[in-house]
């Protein structure tokens, strides 16, 4: 009776998941309610998480509970430890959630709602959660080993060596496009550049209170600082009102990128207890908060998307990145989809906390579709605005005329009315000066966040405050990144420079540590500097690239996943890792292929090259402008060059591993999984 | 109720595995010690660095 309840319960849950996509999907001229969104994702990760992944839970890993974990075999009172599986949970879903799930959607919208949604939630459900729960599992076998020495161990030497190369250049473009979204958040905004300004001094303090004044007491730490944090939202109105203060915040977006660069090398050349690490506390507790409060604003508010299911811009012309919806669309979204990122931290702290095998499921599977979810909530807070004005607030000058007027005919133009009055009463509304080519996406983020939080209380009198509540929490955690990416970025080099000098490699030598900085922080400040200067608004190069790079990650990641499967006698489910693996090969070398080689200018970087090598020698451009365009010239193919590297080395690494495959299927070659002994497990699962 | 209580401690034990309150609680136990402002700055460097020392997700 219970067993035919419960098939009932899931027959019902499909119907109405197979109802809910039926109406997002083939809805057409008429308004569809957000909640529609929220229920056919929910109902898909549901029956996703109860029988596609228990199904690789228990057929595919076959996860055993009699298994001792490396928490319970290595537990040190340090990071081996057995923990609640709810508490890995949040912790990993803290870990994950950056702010790629936010930003991507945001982009992506201009295709309309649609294409992106259904990548959101068929990507995670079949590919995103699937590579961060076989990485887990594989991991947690493994004592807790990282991506790069799984790669090494099961692949080879050079598979570990160029999924190292790849993790340190992804880097740097993530660092790069992930400031550029905190520069185009803040240009020309007093407001909100002097609430992220403040959260310095702030960190500071709380560093010195943890240290010297509080030792250990981090959640109240964290709680006033939160507070100073609001207050500083407040006193940003003031400053931003005032004649005399509001010049001094009010910064171009090549100063901008300066403040970051310089930001970001004292962060890293500084102990890490004085700014990054109470910076971090602070920005994971806003973050999972501000979470939950869009979740319930959503719930409470249930507001209409504005935006189409499809825009014109599906034929690649849109203005905001340029490219049709394969395949881009697939790589604008990676986080909140397939994000390759998820697999270091899956093989990095998670597998050293799982008290027994079975919890790898709710925290590898459930812990990405939760992300996927919070990908949806951010599609809903981009198509709650009107189309004209998502699409001012996100197209570059370059593209829809470098004046407000322009812009607006531009925009109308493709059938999105908007009007210069309308963006002029919205800027005033939240405290800015101008909403015009605020590229990005943190803005309309921010906007369509502030709108909705609005609409559950307290109207359009407090739109302001959340507006800049919404900028501060993105830059919170976007600085957040740009710190520990740094220090990571350092670290990395001194390691390999201490191979050449021994004292390059000391952390605690001071010129090592200084150099080093400088070298990473200059790599991806260059990447920064260049998106600035970009005419496009740099998104339009950067966001590919790095949507790219992250994607090409994640088939590193399922390559070694497939060649775990294989070594585990499981070849006949090599298609749960071999398909998403397929479709991410597809999709990245189709998209790095046009990237470098298409011969429109705003696809191909090299066409972009040769088309202003053209202007410049046709004295279409201006002798004053030859020396920057000369600098764009080479950025462009500087651009198609990482494309081209990172296509490489992830084929070097396909290469090598269906090479393997092929001498495991064929007995050529010996299948040894690099696993820990079995020990039999001893913990009570009550005692976690 | 005891559904409430048993959510609102997770929700406390999420908050202080976060915050590295948790783990501190751990070092303590594991080492012996009695908690002091040395003993939270030995113990936070320690965890600091080896937090750091990996990428931050995207």
């Amino acid at each position: 009776m219970k067993k035919t309840l419960s098939y009932l319960a899931w027959g019902a849950l499909a119907v109405v998941a197979a109802f809910c996509l039926a109406g997002i999907a083939l809805n057409r001229g008429e308004h569809v309610n957000s909640i529609w969104l929220v229920l056919a994702s929910s109902c898909t990760y549901l029956i996703g998480f109860r029988f596609y992944g228990k199904f690789i839970a228990a057929r595919v890993m076959t996860l055993n509970d009699q298994r001792a974990t490396p928490a319970e075999r290595l537990e040190n009172g340090h990071d081996y430890e057995p923990t609640n599986k709810w508490i890995v949970f949040g912790h990993h879903f803290a870990a994950i959630a950056g702010p790629g799930p936010l930003v991507g959607p945001v982009l992506a919208a201009q295709f309309g709602y649609l294409p992106g949604t259904l990548w959101i939630i068929i990507g995670a459900v079949l590919g995103g959660a699937v590579q961060d729960f076989v990485i887990l599992f594989a991991s947690m076998r493994r004592d807790g080993k990282s991506l790069g020495q799984m790669a090494r161990e099961e692949i080879g030497k050079l598979g570990g060596f160029v999924a190292l190369l790849t993790v340190l250049l992804i880097m740097i473009i993530l660092l790069a496009v992930v400031a550029l979204v905190v520069v185009n958040a803040l240009v020309g905004s007093p407001w909100g550049t002097f609430t992220i300004a403040a959260t310095m001094p702030i960190a500071v303090f709380m560093g010195v209170y943890l240290r010297y004044w509080r030792p250990g007491k981090v959640l109240e730490c964290s709680l006033i600082g939160f507070m100073m944090v609001v207050g500083g939202i407040f006193a940003g109105q003031w400053v931003a009102e005032s004649p005399a203060w509001a010049p001094v915040f009010t910064l171009s977006s090549a100063a901008l990128a300066v403040a970051i660069i310089i930001y970001g090398f004292f962060a890293s050349a500084l102990p890490v207890w004085l700014l990054l690490a109470p910076r971090d506390y602070l920005s994971t507790f806003v973050k999972l908060g501000v979470i939950f409060l869009l979740a319930v604003g959503i719930l409470f508010v249930r507001p209409e998307l504005e935006l189409p299911a499809f825009t014109r811009f599906t034929d690649g012309t849109g203005p905001i990145f340029a490219g049709k919806i394969f395949p881009f669309c697939f790589i604008t979204i990676a986080c909140g989809a397939v994000s390759g990122f998820h697999s270091l931290i899956s093989s990095g702290t998670t597998p050293k906390m799982i008290a027994k095998e079975s919890h790898a499921w709710p925290v590898g599977y459930g812990a990405m579709l939760l992300e996927s979810f919070v990908a949806v909530m951010a599609m809903i807070a981009a198509c709650v605005m009107q189309p004209g004005v998502y699409f001012a607030v996100n197209s570059p000058a370059g593209i829809v005329g470098a004046t407000p007027a322009a812009a607006v005919e531009t925009i109308s133009s493709w059938g999105f009315p908007v009007t210069v009055d309308q963006m002029q009463t919205l800027a005033k509304d939240v405290g800015e000066r101008t909403l015009f080519y605020r590229t990005g996406g943190a803005p309309s983020l921010a906007l369509g966040m502030a709108h909705i939080f609005a609409r559950s209380g307290g109207g359009q009198a407090v739109i302001g405050f959340w507006y800049h509540f919404a900028i501060m929490f993105e830059a919170l955690f976007i600085l957040t990144i740009i710190d520990a990416g740094t220090r990571v970025g350092r670290f990395m080099l001194q390691d390999l420079l201490g191979h050449v000098h021994k004292s390059l490699g000391r952390t605690s030598w001071m010129p090592g540590v200084i150099g080093t900085s400088a070298v990473v922080v200059l790599a991806w400040g260059y990447f920064l500097y260049q998106g600035v200067r970009d005419p496009l608004g740099g998104i339009n190069s950067l966001w590919p690239l790095f949507g790219i790079a992250n994607q090409l990650l994640a088939a590193i990641a399922l390559c070694v996943a497939t060649t775990i499967l294989i070594k585990m006698h499981r070849a006949r489910y090599v298609w749960i890792t071999g398909l998403p693996l397929a479709w991410l090969v597809t999709v990245t070398f189709s998209a790095a292929w046009q990237k470098i080689f298409s011969p429109l200018p705003r696809i191909g970087f090299l066409a972009q090259a040769d088309q202003l090598e053209a202007a410049l020698e046709s004295g279409a451009i201006a002798a004053a402008k030859a020396a920057e365009t000369q600098a764009l010239i080479f950025n462009a193919r500087l651009d198609a060059m990482v494309c081209g590297v990172f296509l490489v080395l992830v084929a070097v690494i396909l290469i090598d591993s269906v090479r393997i495959w092929a001498g495991i299927l064929r007995g050529t070659r010996t299948s040894e999984v690099a696993e820990a002994p079995f020990v039999l497990s001893r913990l009570n699962p009550e005692e976690v | 109720m005891k559904q409430l209580r048993a959510f609102w401690e997770i929700a406390i034990g999420l908050l202080r595995e976060l915050s590295d309150e948790n783990a501190y609680r751990r070092h303590l136990k594991a080492h012996g010690r009695a908690h002091s402002g040395e003993e939270w700055r030995k113990f936070s460097e320690q965890r600091l660095r080896a937090k750091y020392l990996k990428p931050k997700c995207c």
